[in-house]
């Protein structure tokens, strides 16, 4: 059996008197998308921070193609092929769509903000960052001003900027925090246009929103994961039937 | 080996430091041998967390003695209270004790992973469904021969229905009193259950 590409054994994470994860575990293979979900509060968050790097865990594992990653800065685990975005958007306000996204890229990462050192890194990250926005459909935006931008598009970019960076894996937190119905469609869409091009590790709270995009979902709650399974499994419990999703 | 004995368990809070006063008592002795889910019910302030707390040593008794699988829990090692009983606050687990006594002093736990599982009123929302991961999850546990408590204060009719789903055995605590029950049927035979009810005790 091929090892998966992420692994997380026995994760906690205490905050004073809060034991907030308690022997946690998820295997994401390549290529799926995975879903996290549970109530608010209930360390879904704070089980993203432990596997990006955010906060080191107190106990566990963390393991990226077979290599412990466990409690490293957040900058070298992105240098290993882990992108994220934040639930709290991360964009240059003044700086084009184009640019955002092209700073991102591992071209201009091999040689900082120096833009105008080298003329063919600096066409291939344009390329590259160009191929990003297309990916989320923001190709007619790329000169327009990231302040500029919808509320709806900044989210679209902020994946835009993740994929850029030419993820193995790509950590998504509540893409569609503040969207609407219409938002969440368009990055619903989005989301599942990415399907096996790259592995999405999937943050959300909406269950809705997640069974129709991932393949296998953990339920966190308590500091564990409660439950495990496909969206059909999960979406077959009586509780879920009667509930606002069964529409 | 009896999971849980709660021994003439005793706890008062007193006011004024020469004369005490007693402002509340809790008084608890009950028994449960082998793995359940039970329901424990109560208004805000009879003693449902204080009950709780005492049983995961994380509150003292004035007197009386909490047996966790077989171990005074108030005389294991702070760390490793957790092994026998485990407090999940809302959403996130609590461990929170007053150390009086040198870890030292204390003995270790014999369990590895706790066996007793207390649920201090979860957030049941009907709307997002995962009310069912969570009844799942209680009788995963008791399946795996843990006993398993779920505090709620009942103010929907499907809160009702939740606990009639999965909770075999009922507590109801009034007043730092504990009334024991089989099923919701019997505790509707006390007037006071009744009376906490109040327009759901037409859903029983």
């Amino acid at each position: 059996m091929s090892q998966p590409l992420l692994k997380a054994e026995g994760l906690a994470k205490r905050f004073g008197d809060r034991v907030v994860l308690q022997d946690v575990g998820l295997e994401v293979e390549e290529g799926e998308i995975h879903g996290i979900m549970g109530p608010n509060g209930a360390g879904k968050t704070t089980f993203f921070h432990v596997l990006t790097g955010q906060h080191k865990p107190d106990a566990g594992r963390v393991t990226f193609r077979g290599e412990d990653i466990t409690g490293l800065a957040p900058r070298e685990i992105a240098c290993r092929g882990i992108a994220r975005s934040f639930q709290l958007m991360n964009l240059f306000d003044d700086e084009t769509a184009l640019v955002n996204t092209m700073v991102a890229t591992p071209e201009m990462r091999a040689r900082g903000f120096d833009l105008f050192s080298d003329a063919a890194r600096l066409e291939a990250a344009t390329e590259r960052a160009q191929r990003a926005l297309a990916d989320v459909g923001l190709e007619h935006q790329a000169s327009a001003r990231a302040k500029g931008l919808s509320y709806g598009e900044r989210r679209a970019l902020e994946i835009g900027v993740a994929l850029a960076s030419d993820p193995k894996l790509l950590f998504l937190d509540e893409p569609t925090a503040g969207l609407g119905a219409e938002g969440t469609e368009r990055i619903a869409k989005l989301i599942g246009s990415l399907r096996r091009k790259v592995t999405i590790v999937l943050i959300e709270h909406d269950m809705r929103f997640l069974f129709g995009l991932a393949d296998r979902i953990a339920v966190v709650h308590w500091g564990q994961v409660i439950a495990r399974g496909t969206p059909e499994a999960l979406r077959a419990n009586p509780w879920v039937q009667r509930s606002s999703l069964a529409a | 080996m009896t999971m849980l004995h709660v021994e003439k368990l005793a706890k008062v809070y007193t006011r004024g430091r020469f004369s005490r006063v007693p402002t509340f008592s809790l008084e608890a002795d009950f028994e449960v041998a082998s793995p359940q889910i039970i329901g424990v019910m109560g208004p805000n302030g009879s003693g449902k967390t204080t009950l709780f707390e005492l049983i995961t040593g994380s509150n003292a008794p004035t007197s009386g003695r909490v047996m966790a699988m077989g171990q005074d829990i108030h005389k294991v090692r702070y760390r490793q209270r957790c092994q026998l009983a485990m407090h999940y606050h809302q959403s996130y687990q609590v461990r929170s004790f007053q150390r009086r006594v040198p870890e030292f002093l204390l003995e270790p736990a014999r369990c590895e992973a706790p066996a007793i599982h207390l649920f201090d009123e979860p957030q049941f929302n009907p709307q997002d469904g995962y009310i069912g991961f969570m009844l799942d999850f209680f009788r995963r546990l008791r399946s795996e021969g843990k006993l398993v408590f779920v505090c709620l204060h009942p103010n929907e009719p499907y809160h009702v229905e939740l606990l009639r789903e999965v909770c075999e055995r009922f507590i109801f605590v009034n007043k730092g009193r504990l009334l024991q029950a089989a099923s919701l049927q019997e505790l509707k035979a006390h007037d006071a259950f009744n009376a906490y009810l109040g327009r759901l005790a037409a859903e029983i």
